[in-house]
């Protein structure tokens, strides 16, 4: 068993003029839940399709699992279970025999009915595949991934599209699939879901990686901390010279203190209140997010 | 070959689970038969209803009577009068009435027709004026100096319409199932990245695309024998030759079209597109390849371009199989020119084939 369960090193793929995906390297160590967040186009499904072995690298390439993805893209297969962005099934197939069929597609198959158990598609056994819900969709389509029992999993936007319900729902499932110790790498293009599920992220524009790290310490680095949001009366004047405070701003009626010690900032207001020097009615403290992150690293917000 | 088998098993469910297949795969092939055996098939039971006024009631109207009633193609009806027989010539009842007039009164022997089938009364009036002609030359006691004997050859055994037909229908079938059929099925796969999902596992993709072949192969042989117990109930259709033979052509001819499909599915990017391109290659051989009627029937300027379709030889050889019990080792030369389509749709779609 390799050591780390993927390396990918220097992926490019081309598109005649359009460079999709434009040198892209990194780890993910086993047990890992690694995702690939930006917004729709940064090239996060070419390259899990690169390293998937679904699409050929122009240059560089991925050992997954110890195998070299160029050499034997067949054998990466085997070895991964293999989550598609809107990938449709057979319509009129039930669950149960999407999940036979698949089953036979692979050298040793885990039983429809547990899986089905195990993504909560009992009631749905028997039913077509056509007629699920979006969010029994994306657990059938997980259920597939799953279908090998596979050590690796790549999940390709898991919720995009699914109601928030169904969301969190889905979410379960992926940290019950880490708990079972397997590595998942996803992408996404929600921070929520890549600050709650992954333990690195690698923030992804015009394909390439922008930033990669624990969600904490990118927020910790890439942004200017915590917001303190006050609606004052009386001047904003010598708020800048508050303890932690390194930067303020109006917007829409309330001024804005960036903090990196917001209970320094916080106590210094109050103190302020305290002596008369201004009032404020209304308090907010929002930390900072990955959303933050990524409009400081490329000046636009995810979903534009 | 766990993959092979069981893609085989489950896309024959999926294919069987949807009606419209259902209805292009058995319902219409049916329809298309029984609405042409009505239109055409009539024909071959030559025979006319010839009604008979007597006016006279002579031992030559008589002698006229009996000889009319020889002719094995009249049936011959006794009027009551004139006007009765002419109301059943309008109603279509007769194509010909004959009015024997009374002895010596030298009136003409009157005959009406109908004009709206004119083609039926004339040859209905040939037979007639020959007829008379013989009588008169009789009568007169003349020996005729020249005498035709004709002697119908029959076939080895009778073609009936039906059994004509049936394995046109049949060869139709199997071409649909691949130009009309697949074509939809494979882009619509495609398009909907189901087949870039089969991908994403380790299964060898001839694993599966053989699995979607031999499926076809499958279904159209049901189909064909759901077709033919109904043609043989239904239609009192006949088939003389192999059924074994029939079935190994049916699945040359799935191959040789299930190969073109896919290979009009690999220059189109919507299931409606190749559809379309599927059904405009389809439905001129449809009319043309002597599917539904003899090929004869279309002008000499077709014949050359009749024969360069793939759907004729496969027409040509079922149906020497299926109504005439043919061999099918007489139509080698059809049979290669067949296969040699197949492998050129087969390369073609090697060639140019896409999974997304």
């Amino acid at each position: 068993m390799a050591a780390l369960a993927l390396q990918v090193r220097s992926l490019v793929k081309r598109y005649g003029a359009l460079t999709a995906v434009a040198g892209v390297s990194f780890d993910v160590a086993r047990g890992e839940i690694f995702g690939i967040l930006g917004p729709n186009g940064a090239g996060k499904t070419t390259t899990l399709e690169m390293i998937e072995g679904l699409r050929r690298p122009d240059e560089g390439t991925a050992v997954v699992d110890g195998v070299d993805v160029r050499a034997d893209p067949r054998g990466v297969r085997a070895r991964i279970g293999v989550q598609l962005q809107e990938a449709a099934f057979f319509e009129r197939l039930t669950v149960e025999e999407t999940l036979t069929l698949f089953g036979a597609f692979h050298r040793r198959a885990t039983s429809p009915q547990a899986l089905i158990e195990r993504l909560q598609l009992g009631e749905k056994r028997k039913a077509w595949a056509g007629t699920l819900s979006g969010g029994q969709r994306q657990r059938l389509s997980i259920a597939l991934a799953l279908v090998n029992d596979p050590q690796i999993m790549f999940l390709d936007e898991p919720t995009t599209g699914l109601d928030p319900q169904a969301r969190r729902n889905l979410w379960d499932v992926i940290a019950e699939i880490r708990r079972e110790g397997r590595t998942v790498v996803l992408t996404t293009h929600y921070m929520e879901e890549a600050e709650r599920l992954c333990d690195r992220v690698a923030i992804m524009d015009h394909g390439r990686i922008v930033a990669l790290d624990t969600p904490r310490a990118l927020i910790r680095e890439h942004t200017p901390g915590t917001t303190i949001a006050v609606s004052i009366s009386g001047g904003a004047e010598g708020l800048d010279a508050l303890p932690g405070v390194r930067h303020v701003e109006l917007e829409d009626g309330e001024t804005l203190l960036s903090s990196t010690d917001p209970i320094q900032t916080v106590h210094a207001l109050m103190d302020l209140d305290r002596q008369g020097a201004l009032h404020f009615h209304r308090l907010r403290v929002e930390e900072a997010t990955l959303e933050d992150v990524f409009l400081h690293l490329t000046g636009r917000r995810l979903r534009e | 070959m766990k993959a092979f088998a069981v893609t085989v098993l489950m896309l024959f469910k999926h294919y069987f689970r949807d009606r419209t297949s259902v209805f292009w795969g058995l319902v219409f092939p049916l329809l298309l038969m029984g609405l042409i055996g009505l239109a055409f098939g009539r024909g071959e039971n030559l025979s006319f209803a010839v009604g008979l006024v007597d006016e006279g009631g002579g031992p030559l109207t008589q002698g006229l009577r009996h000889g009319l009633a020889q002719v094995p193609v009249f049936r011959l009806t006794d009027e009551e009068d004139e006007a009765s027989a002419l109301d059943a010539l309008r109603r279509g009842r007769r194509t010909l009435v004959v009015v024997i007039p009374p002895v010596g009164t030298g009136e003409a022997v009157r005959v009406y027709y109908d004009q709206a089938r004119l083609q039926e009364s004339r040859t209905a009036m040939v037979i007639l004026d020959r007829f008379i002609a013989e009588a008169n030359l009789r009568i007169a006691g003349v020996k005729p100096a020249l005498r035709v004997q004709a002697t119908g050859v029959a076939a080895a055994r009778r073609v009936r319409f039906f059994d004509f037909l049936l394995p046109g229908i049949l060869a139709m079938t199997v071409m649909n199932s691949g130009l009309n059929g697949l074509t939809w099925v494979i882009t619509e796969y495609r398009q909907r990245l189901v087949l870039k999902r089969v991908l994403a596992t380790p299964v060898h993709p001839l694993a599966f695309l053989g699995g979607l072949v031999a499926r076809y192969a499958a279904t159209n042989l049901v189909q064909l024998a759901v077709i033919i117990v109904i043609a043989v109930v239904a239609f009192h259709a006949t088939i003389v030759g192999s059924l074994w033979t029939l079935t190994g052509l049916a699945l040359l001819g799935t191959l040789v079209f299930v190969g073109m499909g896919i290979a009009v599915s690999t220059v189109s990017r919507t299931p409606e597109s190749a559809n379309l391109l599927g059904s405009a290659l389809s439905f001129p051989m449809m009319f043309l390849a002597g599917t539904l009627w003899p090929r004869e029937y279309m002008p000499a300027f077709l014949q050359p371009v009749i024969s360069a379709l793939p759907l004729t030889p496969l027409v040509e050889v079922m149906r020497a199989v299926a109504a005439r019990g043919e061999a099918v080792s007489v139509y080698w030369t059809s049979l290669l020119y067949l296969s040699a389509w197949g492998l050129a749709s087969f390369v073609l779609a090697a060639w140019r084939f896409k999974w997304e």
